[in-house]
């Protein structure tokens, strides 16, 4: 299957621009959950508090982040859990395909996890020789037809539920059918039989908490529960930021994560694993091995923007929210973590080199810090990462920079112009004149070719919407008529 | 190399680049002195807007938040109204393709007593003690170690019930708790769970509600994993 890459955003998304089916999807799924965010937002009396108490947290388990590790691998270690450090996604499969291999394994169940599609994880263990069952029904559709997700939360939420029936028809052998909840069995079905097969379970992992070694673990399905109590070896990858200093601090992160995710108050399920069974006869698997990433997460530490990237709780709030995500749907990012967030992190994650259309996949107008529940400053981030690509642009390296030297030109020429009033209101006067010869009916369309050639810049904004003339008399004129009037 | 030589070689050089990158930024860094130097972030109590409990029973407010997410609330005042409301459930899910001929029990004291009670046809009640046996059962009947009234959660603790996965195979799922282990809020749960010389569970699962998913075309789906349905009896 080939799946779109971040290098080619600017194709992608002209492509899911043209996708009138992908659009409905996307405007009805991110319309609902914004809503549902909002409202469920709205039942506590102390959201913003609650926002600001969760990044205070973040910010101070980011800045002690050695420590707190230290503290997290102890107390897990003392309770039973092994803990596996991993500089980077080679090292973690590598931990992960040994421990099953080690085991004899052969089916292994995964329960919904963006760390382990960061590091494609499937792939290496379906190298290895195992049989790899996504179980959660989203990621379940996805994998069937061979797709990556398009949204943290809801995976499958370009298929419709023909697109889902036909797939099951074709790779499951089923009876066509539009019923959603005859999908739903058929899948429960099928997947029953898999856990009941499964040799190892992987999990992602919500918060890990210092104080105690306890992962938490949400989820609405219970696919995460049959995934962590039946195989009897349960393998949780975890980002080494996922960390929260105390117990007490999971009150904060579980009003914020379903809320901002899902809009609702708690998720169905909520796992919260403390080392191995403590008497042998107990329910549960006999070993908890737990992965801990970087991948590039230290690096982000080094500068006080690029840190709250680590912060992210992954609720997919922003994805939502963000004008560019709702047209053009995960995929088009071509990237693992789409959107606001999927713009700012992937970058850093995987380098600017390929990367580099990213962070200009935003309009910059703040939708995503206003619904981030830890007060991520995404725009910020935004601005920071384009400034890095046009820096290293201009040392000769090899990220694609979009200053040319037209652009230079231009910038200097408008500072010029922005800096001497006179000038200003003179190139103003002009503009003003000129623009009579492109005004149809008050508003600037689409441009004809020969004027587009004249004025490149303008025919590429007008090519896809109109662009608001100037007005005919100038705010200063405006402001001393108006002065003279009141006199 | 062996891999417990590899793993602390890659403890180190994470644990080193998490230091050094950290010290790179304290030059650009005002948050950095603000948050060392206030070493206990500041700590508001719940000030959700759940209803004053003077006005508003735990008891109300749990069945309320229980009922708002699909699940079912009986309130019982007694043990024999408890038998008779488990009863009930039963012989009504025999009329659905739900079954309730084969029941999985938790091996809490208070589900055992009362499932003898009940003088039904079974073809089969008892504590499962394999796994892989749990998957041909048509409900489970478990107890809860407390509950959450603002958002109708039940809280079970691993340590103290044999209840993980009679709570979680079957495709039905009955609670039986007693009023007072209800509780107010979630933070009141999290501090009842973990006191401070405490030691915590293996396992702590909170359930809120049966088993959802809208992962097709945003349209609910109940039941796609766990239960397709909870009960929760709760005796006053």
């Amino acid at each position: 299957m080939n799946h779109p890459t971040a290098e080619t955003f600017h194709e992608n998304a002209r492509v899911a621009l043209a996708d009138e089916q992908l659009r409905g999807a996307l405007r009805n799924a991110t319309s609902l959950f914004g809503e549902r965010r909002l409202s469920a937002a709205r039942s506590l009396n102390n959201w913003e508090g609650l926002r600001s108490q969760a990044r205070e947290i973040k910010d101070k388990v980011l800045l002690n982040l050695d420590t707190y590790l230290e503290q997290f691998v102890c107390q897990a270690e003392a309770r039973g859990a092994r803990v596996h450090w991993a500089r980077d996604a080679h090292e973690a499969n590598e931990v992960i395909c040994r421990l099953a291999n080690e085991r004899r394994a052969r089916v292994v169940v995964k329960s919904k996890s963006m760390t382990t599609e960061e590091i494609h994880l499937n792939d290496s263990l379906e190298a290895a020789g195992l049989q790899v069952i996504e179980t959660d029904l989203g990621e379940y559709i996805i994998q069937l037809a061979g797709e990556a997700p398009s949204h943290i939360i809801v995976p499958a939420i370009h298929k419709t539920k023909k697109q889902i029936a036909e797939l099951f028809t074709a790779r499951l052998g089923i009876q066509p059918t539009d019923d959603v909840a005859k999908l739903t069995s058929t899948a429960r079905t099928i997947l029953r039989d898999r856990f009941a097969a499964a040799d190892v379970g992987v999990s992602g992992v919500n918060f890990g908490i210092a104080e105690t070694g306890t992962i938490c673990i949400l989820e609405n399905e219970g696919n995460i529960r049959l995934t962590t109590s039946l195989p009897s070896l349960h393998i949780a990858v975890m980002g080494i930021e996922k960390l929260l200093p105390r117990f007490a601090d999971l009150d904060v992160f579980l009003k914020l994560l379903p809320r901002s995710g899902t809009g609702q108050r708690l998720t169905t399920y909520q796992s919260l694993i403390t080392g191995t069974k403590r008497r042998p006869g107990d329910e549960g698997p006999d070993e908890l091995h737990i992965v801990l990433l970087d991948n590039g997460r230290s690096r982000m530490l080094a500068h006080p923007v690029t840190r709250q990237s680590l912060a992210c709780i992954r609720c997919g709030a922003c994805l939502n929210a963000c004008p560019v995500y709702q047209q053009i749907g995960g995929h088009a990012y071509g990237s693992v973590y789409p959107g606001p967030i999927g713009a700012v992190i992937t970058p850093q994650l995987s380098g600017l080199a390929r990367t580099s259309q990213l962070p200009y996949a935003s309009s910059l107008c703040g939708a995503c810090r206003e619904v981030c529940p830890v007060k991520i400053d995404i725009p910020r981030l935004l601005l920071h990462l384009r400034s890095e690509i046009t820096q290293s642009h201009e040392r000769g390296s090899d990220a694609k920079g979009i200053r040319s030297k037209a652009e230079r030109i231009a910038f200097r020429l408008w500072t010029t112009v922005m800096t001497r009033p006179w000038l200003y209101g003179m190139s103003a006067s002009v503009a003003r004149a000129m623009q009579r010869l492109i005004v149809r009916q008050g508003r600037i369309g689409k441009l004809s070719k020969s004027a587009a050639r004249f004025v490149p810049q303008l025919g590429a904004w007008t090519a896809e919407r109109d662009l608001r003339p100037l007005d005919t008399i100038s705010f200063r004129q405006h402001w001393r008529s108006e002065l003279r009037k009141a006199r | 190399m062996n891999h417990g030589e590899a793993n602390r070689q890659a403890r180190q050089t994470i644990l080193r680049s998490i230091r050094d990158h950290l010290a790179a930024s304290t030059a650009t860094d005002t948050i950095y002195n603000e948050i060392k130097l206030n070493d206990h972030v500041a700590w508001s109590g719940d000030e959700s807007g759940a209803k004053a409990t003077n006005t508003y029973s735990l008891v109300d407010l749990f069945r309320e938040s229980l009922e708002a997410v699909d699940g079912h609330c009986i309130v019982v005042e007694s043990e024999a109204e408890a038998v008779q409301a488990l009863r009930g459930i039963i012989s009504d899910l025999r009329e659905t393709p739900l079954r309730a001929r084969r029941i999985a029990l938790s091996d809490a004291p208070l589900v055992q007593q009362l499932v003898s009670q009940l003088d039904l046809d079974f073809e089969d009640v008892s504590v499962v003690k394999d796994a892989g046996h749990m998957f041909s059962y048509d409900v489970g009947i478990t107890s809860a170690q407390k509950a959450i009234a603002e958002t109708g959660t039940l809280v079970l603790d691993s340590n103290s019930e044999r209840h993980r996965l009679a709570s979680l195979l079957p495709p039905v799922h009955i609670a039986i708790i007693d009023a007072s282990q209800i509780c107010l809020t979630l933070g009141e749960a999290l501090a009842h769970i973990h006191q401070d010389d405490g030691e915590l569970s293996a396992t702590i699962t909170f359930i809120t509600g049966p088993s959802r998913t809208a992962d097709i075309e945003l349209t609910l789906a109940i039941g796609v994993h766990g239960p397709q349905r909870l009960y929760v009896i709760v005796n006053l």
